[in-house]
């Protein structure tokens, strides 16, 4: 990652954009930031307007400006790429929401209540965003979140790449406007829930690993992908340096999992992915960066059975080829290669093919096939009255798509409530 | 949302020339406004007034040349400057006159002026008049288009000449009973001062500095046209722009240090800080024309915001606290204190491009050594502190320091 810009380099790279009318940076950033808008202010040295243009928009403004994907959805779209390179968007914002974290907050004007109560379920991007906009719009919010809020940027992100003080940055700034209720919420309060507020946002993200489904995940040395990260981020060591680490699943989770790893000093770290680098669904700087650290990529590689007698000693795989298949997400299938079985040696296999909803309340909604919950275009569920977004509704996401989520859920939300139907 | 969905609108606004303003942001008489819709826009966009385009009386015909516009741009800044050879808008009095009173009614806290022009005593007055009842908050009278040749005599400005300046202002307020009068003068003189002088003694109410720069904006060298290019003909533009803003700078500054009445700033102003820049120096209210016709009417929000973030930062209540600010820190050269300055390289930021050694060597003290590493040394003998290497240094990393 490059030195973070000074107010200097700021302002000469917010000079290279073209201040497009109809920006394609805006429109793709899944929290419509108006970009053109907050980088004329950085190229006035307007830092404070910029971070206000960019809080108004997203309220995870620290964490976005911070791990938001630039190569995902505004850079690749910058008009200035045509001409050579595109405007560092992520940077610039990141540099004006510094500065203002730095200075202070500004203070946001008043939001007079208008007697409606939202709670919301889950104190992750959807949930905090939608929180937020909900607040802005005159609507009591309580949250509701066992942990500290936060979400997946707080709990599992590494703190190598998003520090606790950065996200505490956002967090202080939404408290004042989200009543944090630290509760958990299970079926009966869930119902208790309900009958005290006019609509309820469910987002309590995707908290459980999918299982792998292959024998040997009980031995003692298996550490699912999110428990794993989870205590790396709050200090805990789990496996001494000089480990030999498999991680089972080609995402940026997995690429996570590989980089902490690293870190903390184990020697050989190895990736495990049934399908090829060019079907990964990471991102390419995250992938770069493992492979200068020295993380090993075995690809077209099917785990079958973890070996053991006490603990984790190996992991039995076979070698796949790609069939012409494509699944639902547009990618070859994997197909295991009969008799190409061999064995990788292993003090800690770490399974990392996904995260899947639970918390017995959401027995009571209708669900996709794959599990998640079914909304319609403006989020509502099945239940009357309770909205859903984030990871929960769409699967493993960006922070920006869950804000993003979160935003248009608030404005359904909205409507709802202004039309009169919760009553 | 924008950011006021979430921040308050700052207060910006402060009483000027007897009128309650927004804020200091103004469009200057353009292209953009020429239009009522577009004034329109602009107004919804958080402007706080307009100058409408300069207009003159109904038989003086306007016969515009196409293209009229071209560019300065330096070193990948595009526009560092603009050029025009517009004139004077193509509607008559008679439509101003309907935009000011569709204007003022639509929008009665904003600021409504107009801009005129004109040759005989009989017309300006008319002008006046007709303006004046149709609610107009303010004329500005231009004696300084570079444009055209509607002067004393052929090819000059009125404002290039103290006793048409005075004679012909003196028509313009005798004709006036409520609206305050502006004169827009160039900096195209030996002495502005003369000028100013010569308009406050007429009893107008302001001065509108400045105006555009005469100019020609360059040459095609391979067919010698200048530039813009009509058919292998050209003539002289108006420069507007960034470009100018040192000029009107020091113009409005020379103004304020010597007459009384209050001054329209306007002349290569582009972002809140330039704005500050031009109050500071003693202008009333700033005047934007250039950054509109490039990005647009939005630009407004960046001045509103960078204003008011300003105004918090240094503890000011009000924009007309900066007014003047500059002033007593302007001195005559006689007066500046002698120093002994040298320069400072910051060793670890320096990324040893070794331009500063360059601008030195043949266009300093040759003061700057080389070394085998790349890392420029000053040598403090040599080193008089002119402060060139400061400016090209591409990094920032070089400083002026004092020594006792």
């Amino acid at each position: 990652m490059n030195p973070p810009f000074t107010d200097r380099h700021a302002r000469t790279e917010a000079e290279r954009c073209l201040q497009c009318y109809d920006p394609p940076c805006s429109v793709s950033c899944p929290a419509h930031i108006d970009i053109p808008g907050f980088i004329a202010m950085v190229r006035t040295g307007n830092l404070i307007g910029a971070a206000e243009v960019v809080k108004s928009a997203n309220a995870l403004a620290n964490v976005c400006g911070k791990v938001c994907p630039e190569e995902v959805f505004c850079q690749p779209v910058c008009t200035r790429g045509k001409q050579d390179t595109p405007i560092a968007i992520r940077e610039l914002h990141f540099h004006a929401t510094q500065h203002e974290a730095r200075r202070g907050y500004s203070t946001p004007r008043p939001f007079p209540g208008n007697g409606h109560s939202v709670a919301v379920i889950g104190g992750g991007p959807a949930g905090l965003a939608c929180a937020f906009e909900l607040a802005k719009m005159g609507h009591r919010i309580d949250l509701y979140e066992r942990k500290l809020p936060g979400g997946v940027p707080r709990n599992s992100i590494p703190s190598f790449r998003l520090s606790e003080e950065e996200v505490r940055a956002d967090l202080d700034f939404l408290s004042r406007y989200v009543d944090f209720q630290h509760e958990d919420v299970d079926a009966q309060r869930f119902a208790r829930i309900r009958k005290s507020h006019d609509v309820l946002f469910v987002a309590v993200g995707l908290t459980v690993d999918r299982p792998l489904p292959i024998p040997g995940t009980e031995l003692p040395g298996v550490i699912p992908v999110l428990s794993f990260l989870e205590s790396a981020k709050a200090g805990l060591r789990v496996p001494s340096p000089g480990n030999r680490i498999l991680i089972v699943g080609g995402g940026n989770v997995s690429l996570d999992a590989a980089a902490t790893a690293k870190r903390m000093g184990c020697r050989e770290v190895v990736l495990i992915y049934r399908r090829g680098e060019k079907e990964m669904r990471v991102w390419a700087n995250e992938l770069g960066e493992a492979r200068s650290q020295g993380v090993q990529m075995q690809f077209l590689t099917s785990p079958v059975e973890i070996i053991g007698r006490r603990r984790v000693e190996a992991l039995r795989c076979r070698r796949t080829r790609l069939s012409d298949k494509l699944d639902s997400t547009g990618r070859p299938f994997p197909v295991e290669i009969e008799g190409s079985e061999f064995t990788l040696e292993a003090d800690l296999v770490i399974p990392a093919i996904g995260q899947v909803p639970s918390g017995d309340f959401l027995d009571l909604f209708a669900r996709t096939p794959e599990g998640y919950l079914k909304v319609d275009e403006s989020f509502s569920t099945s239940l009357p009255g309770v909205f859903a977004g984030g990871d929960l509704v769409g699967g493993e996401g960006t922070i920006v798509q869950s804000v993003g989520q979160g935003k248009m859920a608030a404005l359904g939300i909205h409507r709802y409530l202004r039309e009169g139907a919760g009553a | 949302m924008n950011a006021e969905s979430l921040y308050p609108v700052k207060n910006l606004s402060y009483e000027f020339l007897g009128m309650q303003l927004e804020n200091p942001f103004i469009l200057a008489a353009s292209p953009s406004t020429d239009d009522a819709e577009m004034v329109r826009r602009a107004f919804d966009a958080g402007w706080a007034g307009a100058i409408l385009k300069t207009t003159s009386v109904e038989g003086n015909p306007v016969d515009l040349a196409y293209p009229m516009m071209s560019g300065l741009s330096h070193e990948g800044k595009l526009l560092a400057g603009m050029g025009n050879i517009d004139l004077i808008s193509v509607h008559h009095i008679d439509t101003v006159e309907q935009n000011v009173r569709m204007l003022k009614k639509e929008f009665p806290s904003k600021l409504v002026g107009a801009s005129i022009m004109a040759g005989k005593k009989e017309d300006w007055q008319q002008l006046v008049e007709r303006l004046e009842r149709a609610g107009v908050d303010l004329i500005e009278c231009s004696f300084s288009c570079p444009q055209g040749n509607i002067g004393e005599d052929p090819g000059k400005m009125l404002a290039q000449s103290v006793r048409a300046t005075q004679m012909t202002a003196r028509w313009v307020k005798e004709a006036s009973r409520r609206v305050p009068i502006s004169i827009k003068i160039t900096p195209h003189v030996t002495d502005v001062v003369e000028v100013a002088q010569a308009v406050e003694r007429s009893g107008c109410d302001a001065l509108t500095a400045s105006n555009s720069l005469q100019a020609l904006m360059g040459v095609d060298i391979r067919t010698f046209v200048p530039y813009p290019r009509l058919d292998g003909r050209s003539t002289y533009s108006g420069l507007t722009g960034p470009a100018i803003k040192p000029v009107t700078l020091r113009t409005i500054a020379e103004i304020a240090r010597h007459v009384k009445i209050p001054i329209l700033g306007t002349g290569g102003a582009s972002t809140w800080s330039d704005a500050v820049e031009f109050m500071a120096v003693g202008a009333g209210v700033v005047e934007f024309c250039t950054v509109v016709m490039h990005y647009g009417f939005r630009v407004i929000e960046d001045l509103r915001s960078g204003m008011s973030h300003y105004l918090e930062e240094m503890g000011f209540s009000s924009p007309s606290e900066i007014i003047g600010k500059a002033l007593p820190h302007i001195v005559s050269h006689e007066e500046l204190p002698r120093l002994t300055v040298r320069s400072q390289i910051d060793e670890l930021r320096c990324i040893r491009c070794e331009v500063c050694y360059l601008a030195c060597r043949d266009g300093g003290h040759v003061a700057i050594e080389r070394s085998a590493d790349r890392l420029p040394r000053v040598d403090r003998d040599r080193c008089v502190g002119c402060g060139l290497c400061e400016l090209v240094c591409p990094e920032w990393c070089i400083s002026m320091e004092v020594v006792s």
